[in-house]
């Protein structure tokens, strides 16, 4: 199998990352003339005029949004494969995206239509869906951790069990739940990024920037766990301390992300897949790899959801998943062609 | 050194191991042998800290063996068990390379290193061949390099020590024997290697000293002469063998 070099990947997955966040800030439901959008980076002082509102307070933090968030979840997909020594696991594995389907749809359905239309409608969503996520995740942890530490087996099995539970209290919560309730919490489980906003870009980026700077420094005992937990062990690497770093950090991470846009499928899944397809699986240059392709691929889908069917909106998750899954597939049709076992 | 004194290991009432003691001296190697169940693999698990003993102590150079540093540990004490879950397409010079980790001596040295070990196993050929698609002997030729890698050089933290858990069980002839010499050969550097081992006549051909373990008990410990006797085998192994001499080595040759 052909590998490219890492550093030049990444020098490319960055150049795509520049140019889908210029994508993004030319397109959408009104056309602005590329000259204000330079200007907006270039000059403080500058007139506010409609269309520098509409960069300035939708556009840029949309962008920003997607990207950073699409970074987040793409990192800590690959930690999540690594961590279960699976290259299909999946962030929401732990049961994070399930547990924050159960918090967001609790507050969809106990605050009611008053709530839900009002100012702090959004930020009550995503708060509860972080809430249900760590939540889950930490009985998921709880789980599979007895006295000779936490098995990722069992963990894999809770994540099952704990998803399919949350998945009956989401039913319980859409089924009694009238029409305007029902609309948005299928509309949050679709994944959507259009509630960004100034406050939401800086709960993002507080998260995931620490997180996307700290992760690729576990590259090397990631590696190393891949070989299997003992010979982890014998190579120096404090095994336990390190699955509860991870784990922590990776549901704080996928937690912020899913809380601010929905659970917007298969970026965790496919990003850090196609890397290592592409660079192959060492996790120091794995990490930083996927986060910045996530960034790009979350963004571009996000571009696409605004503006294929513009001025309506499509939402961002159904894109990812519409794109993601036949192109996972063929992924998977290429890959079985190639396994000698 | 490594020493074991009155171990025992017991899971939920039932005992594993009873009160081993055991002498792993720099330069020598010590072959496990026993039957299946007898608890090779368990006292080897206990010897590289990975299962604490119910009760006794494993001592490693002088200190108890929980006591050190884990990345200190890693520098002298090697550890290859029986098959490996790796699962990602890791090339056999990254897995090699992975043997350096707990080292930090820089990427020339560490490169230099990994390129002696992967021809020591005879594995050059398959650098940068995807780990996943090996054959069963190469993944575990690729193991054996990394696991040298980690100990391939003295270091400051104490004397070193080689844990092989069924070494040659994916090898040919060819492969089995250039295992046996590079044990050897890491001995003569004052290592101290133990590995559990089935065939009772490789064991003979490469230990200074075999450990026969039967019910978790030690049945027998000393040279390969002393241990492999036809009564010692009928009342562990429950086979009646023939106790030859190799025509060239002059050790011990078992014949069932």
């Amino acid at each position: 199998m052909h590998r490219y070099s890492p550093i030049k990947f990444i020098s490319l997955a960055c150049i795509t990352l520049v140019v889908s966040l210029l994508c993004g800030l030319f397109s959408g439901a009104s056309d602005i003339p590329p000259s204000k959008i330079f200007g907006l980076f270039a000059s403080g002082h500058m007139d506010m005029d409609m269309d520098h509102r509409i960069l300035q307070m939708i556009r840029l933090p949309r962008v920003l949004l997607a990207a950073l968030a699409g970074a987040c979840l793409a990192s800590c997909g690959a930690v999540m494969q690594g961590l279960f020594r699976n290259p299909l696991a999946d962030p929401s594995l732990i049961g994070v995206s399930s547990g924050a389907s159960v918090g967001a749809s609790c507050v969809i359905f106990f605050g009611g239509v008053s709530l839900i239309g009002s100012s702090l409608g959004l930020p009550a969503i995503a708060i509860g869906a972080f809430v249900g996520g760590l939540l889950a995740t930490s009985v998921v942890y709880k789980l599979a951790t007895s006295v000779s530490g936490t098995s990722v087996a069992t963990m894999l099995l809770a994540g099952i069990a704990i998803t399919a539970l949350s998945g009956a209290v989401t039913s319980l919560f859409s089924f009694f739940a009238d029409n305007e309730m029902l609309r948005r919490i299928s509309l949050w489980q679709m994944g959507n990024l259009d509630g960004a906003d100034w406050p939401r870009v800086a709960a993002m980026a507080l998260v995931a920037i620490p997180l996307i700077l700290v992760l690729p420094r576990e590259g090397q005992a990631l590696n190393a766990m891949l070989l299997g937990e003992s010979e982890a062990r014998h190579l120096g690497i404090a095994v336990e301390k390190l699955k509860r770093r991870l784990i922590l950090l990776t549901a704080l991470g996928v937690g912020v992300a899913v809380a601010v846009s929905g659970i917007v499928a298969f970026v965790g899944l496919m990003v850090p897949h196609l890397v290592r397809l592409l660079i192959g699986p060492d996790h120091r240059y794995l990490i930083p790899g996927s986060a910045i392709l996530g960034a790009a691929l979350l963004l571009l889908a996000d571009t696409l959801a605004r503006t294929l069917m513009s001025p309506a909106e499509l939402p961002t998750g159904v894109i990812t998943a519409l794109l993601g899954a036949p192109f996972f597939v063929a992924l998977l049709l290429q890959q079985r062609q190639k396994i000698v076992v | 050194m490594l020493e074991a004194q009155h171990l025992s290991l017991s899971i939920s009432d039932f005992s594993l191991l009873q009160d081993i003691n055991l002498q792993l001296k720099p330069g020598v190697v010590t072959a496990i042998i026993g039957p299946n169940g007898a608890g090779k693999t368990s006292l080897l698990r206990l010897l590289c800290g990975e299962t604490k003993p119910s009760s006794g102590e494993v001592i490693f150079n002088g200190i108890l063996l929980d006591q050190w540093q884990p990345k200190q540990l890693a520098r002298i004490l090697g550890v290859l068990p029986q098959g490996s879950p790796l699962n990602f397409p890791f090339t056999a010079r990254e897995v090699v390379m992975m043997g350096r980790i707990p080292h930090s001596t820089g990427l020339e040295k560490d490169t230099e290193i990994v390129d002696a070990a992967l021809e020591s196993v005879g594995g050059s050929y398959l650098d940068k061949r995807p780990y996943t698609q090996m054959s069963g002997g190469e993944k575990q030729r690729v193991q054996l390099a990394r696991v040298l890698t980690q100990i391939w050089e003295p270091d400051d933290s104490g004397d070193r020590v080689l844990i092989l858990d069924e070494p040659t069980s994916a090898f040919d002839l060819a492969h089995q024997q250039l295992t046996l010499d590079i044990v050897k050969n890491f001995a003569q550097q004052k290592v101290s290697v133990v590995m559990v081992i089935h065939d009772l006549n490789l064991a003979a051909a490469c230990a200074d000293q075999l450990v026969m373990l039967d019910c978790g008990k030690i049945a027998a410990q000393g040279a390969p002469e002393a241990v492999l006797t036809t009564e010692l085998i009928e009342k562990v192994f429950n086979v009646s063998a023939s106790i030859g001499v190799h025509p060239k080595t002059g050790s011990p040759l078992v014949i069932v």
